[in-house]
Order: C-alpha cells, then structure tokens, then sequence
C-alpha cells in the first residue's frame, strides 16, 4: 500500500512491475530533458534574447526532425518489449477468477478443488486496531509465492477493474467477457489494490488484497477455507 | 521578396502595437489608418524603418535638414539629438526598457492565492466533518507499526528507512 503522501510507485513486488517501473524511470528522464529545453526556450524569449530575423535554416531544421524522431525511438522500443514481455504466459502453477460484482469480489479456485467465496471489504466501524482503512477485506486472495498465477477476470453486472499496483497489475472486469492477467509474486507479503472501473455507489469499497505465502501455507488456508 | 513583404506585415502589426501599449508625444506623427502604406516601427530587429518617424517637419526641422546635407562635424549635440528624434522615435535604451508588469501580474498571483486559502480555511472550520478514527495518533502508530511487520515497501519505501535490529527509524 501506499503511505499518506506518496507520489511514486509502490515498490514492485512482481517482475513486470520491476520492468514497468524502470521504464517509468527512464521515460521521466527523456520528459525532464525536454522540459527543462522549452523551458530554457522560453526563459530566452521572455528576456527577448531570441530575434526573429531567420527565414532559412536548413541545417538546425534536420535536427530538430531526426532528433525527436531518434528520442521516439527510444521510447517505443522498451515500451513494445514491456508490452510483449506482459503477453508471455509461461505455465501458470495455478488459474484463478476474479468476479466483479457490485459491490465485493468472488474467487473462484477451482484447478483442483471447487473452491469458491466472496470479499467484502471491512466497514470502517469494525476495523481492528491498526489495520488499513477502506482497504482490509474479510477473505484474501491467497495465493503460493513466487508462483506464475493466471487470473482470469470477469463481472457479473457492470464494469469493474481488478488492480493490484503493486503486482503490475490492472485489468479490466468486463461482463460477458473473459480477461487474462498473469502475474508472479518476488516475495510473501500481503497486498492492496482498489477497483478501477467507476461501478456506481461503493465503487471506491470493493478493495482487492492479495496474500502470497509458501506453498505449505497456501495449502494449509485451501484446505481450510474449503470446509 | 516574401522576407520584405514579411517585415512590412510584422511592422504594421508592431506599430499597432505599439501605438497601444507606448505612449508618444511628437507631432506629425503617421496615423496608421491604411495599413498598405509604408509605417515607422520602433523594433530591435528591425533598426532601419521604412519611414521617419516625424512627416511634417516644423521651419526649424527644415532648416536643420538643410543643415545636415553640409558636414556633419558643424552639428552640435543636440543638433544631432534633434536628428535622431526626426528620424526615430525611441533610442535603443527606450525600447529595450522593461514595464513594471510583473509587479501587477504576480501581486495579482497572489493576491489570488491568499483569496484561496481563506476559502479553505473557512471550510476546513464551517463545512466539514471531523475525520476518521483513524487518523487518531493511537490508531496511526498502530498502523504504522503493522506496516512495518508487514514489510511494506521493502526496496525503497518505509519498511528500508527502518533499521529492524535496534528498532529504530534508520539515521
């Protein structure tokens, strides 16, 4: 989750969200550069230390046409590997669903069981001591760490998203349509997101936490929460 | 050809400008009604007008006209002056010469934004409500501390400024 002021990323608890987080990086660079030109520009202008005499300059126009195309370029080109490298499914361990409903997700496990239950967030009346307001559900998404988990992702009335910033991950929860999402979590830990689809009254109340833990664990709660 | 049709359409808009924005006091000076005559312009990239700037030249200015086709070493100083100010209407040090806008622009700015953080104060005390219980010191150091446990934000974010073995934020 995020802290109170924060403007940045979350750190990446997946590595697409390494990947993404990088680019983001390298992106923001190439913005500064050029804002820090025009801004540079215009400083010059304001001071009128720039004429207007010029009716031909052939040269400095080559630049300034290869030189952005040159900067496009290296933008494009990590972006599109990002792109591809998200479309990589490699042998989830598990596939789950993710159903938007208004207003609480369902998950659905049901590779080897028919596992089945519903998350609702928790009222801020009956929150525990310390926990995190509008975002604590009462049944987490468990899943095994360091793992490829497959979600596929649907609603059940309108539109929503399920979004995890930390994993990477926002997808959107179409009724009538089946989306796929893939993620693998770098370290146990818990984790927030919020539904990112605008689905009427509580849509900013149907949070989604995910819980990755080893595998013996994640096989102890299906067992568990099963019966 | 198109750079000196260019220059006389950027002098006509500049003299209309400048009519505006700058006063001036000579007499006989060019009413710029008809924009397809040739107008005077006082630019820094453009340092020779079309036209003088005085057109009807008073007996005196005449006969100091006269005076300049001789040798220009027999003009005094302010012969010279009256010259340029025939010719020209401002000196370069006048064109370049800043306004005191800024002063209007960014007391204006601020006055503004005073205006508005009165209007948040007034509703930050007449119009909302208190906030959440969770915003109550108890609560935050509590959050904060399950934060912690948790391990969140790891890499970079509060769980690194942490030091876990002396239990302590990081120096």
């Amino acid at each position: 989750m995020a802290n109170h002021s924060q403007l940045g990323f979350q750190d990446a608890s997946s590595p697409i969200m390494e990947e993404l987080v990088e680019f983001h990086d390298h992106a923001l660079m190439v913005a500064l550069t050029i804002c820090s030109l025009v801004l540079y520009l215009l400083t010059l202008m304001l001071m009128e230390k720039l004429s207007s005499n010029t009716v031909d300059a052939q040269e400095v126009e080559l630049i300034w046409t290869i030189l952005p195309a040159i900067v496009l370029i290296l933008l494009a080109l990590p972006s599109l590997q990002i792109l591809y490298m998200m479309d990589e499914i490699d042998e989830p361990d598990l596939t789950l669903k993710a159903i938007g409903h208004q207003w609480y997700w369902s998950y659905e496990y049901t590779d080897f069981k028919d596992l089945s239950f519903d998350s609702y967030m928790i009222p801020t009346t009956d929150l525990p001591l310390g926990h995190f307001r509008l975002l604590e559900v009462d049944h987490r998404v468990v899943i095994p760490m360091e793992s490829p988990i497959r979600m596929i992702i649907t609603a059940d009335d309108v539109l929503h998203s399920w979004a995890v910033p930390t994993l990477g991950v926002k997808t959107d929860a179409i009724p009538g349509r089946l989306n796929q999402t893939s993620f693998t979590t770098t370290r146990p830990g818990i984790f927030y997101g919020q539904c990112s689809e605008i689905c009427g009254a509580n849509h900013s109340f149907m949070p989604i936490v995910v819980e990755s833990t080893p595998l013996t664990y994640f096989e102890n709660w299906s067992s568990l929460i099963s019966s | 050809m198109l750079a000196s049709r260019a220059f006389s359409l950027v002098g006509k808009r500049a003299l209309s400008t400048s009519i505006c924005l700058r006063a001036h006091g000579h007499a006989g000076v060019v009413k710029a009604d008809d924009f397809s005559l040739p107008a005077y312009v006082d630019r820094r990239d453009v340092p020779l007008p079309e036209v003088a700037f005085v057109r009807d030249l008073s007996a005196q200015q005449k006969a100091l006209k006269e005076k300049e086709k001789a040798s220009w070493t027999a003009l005094s100083a302010d012969e010279k002056v009256e010259l340029y100010r025939i010719k020209f209407n401002e000196t370069y040090a006048e064109m370049k010469k800043g306004t005191n806008e800024w002063k209007t622009v960014l007391g204006g700015v601020l006055f503004f934004l005073g205006l508005t953080g009165l209007l948040l104060i007034w509703q930050k005390h007449f119009m909302y409500g208190p906030v959440p219980h969770t915003f109550s010191d108890e609560w935050l150091s509590a959050q904060t501390k399950r934060m912690l446990d948790m391990r969140i934000n790891p890499v970079e974010g509060i769980s690194s400024q942490w030091d876990f073995e002396k239990n302590e934020w990081k120096k």
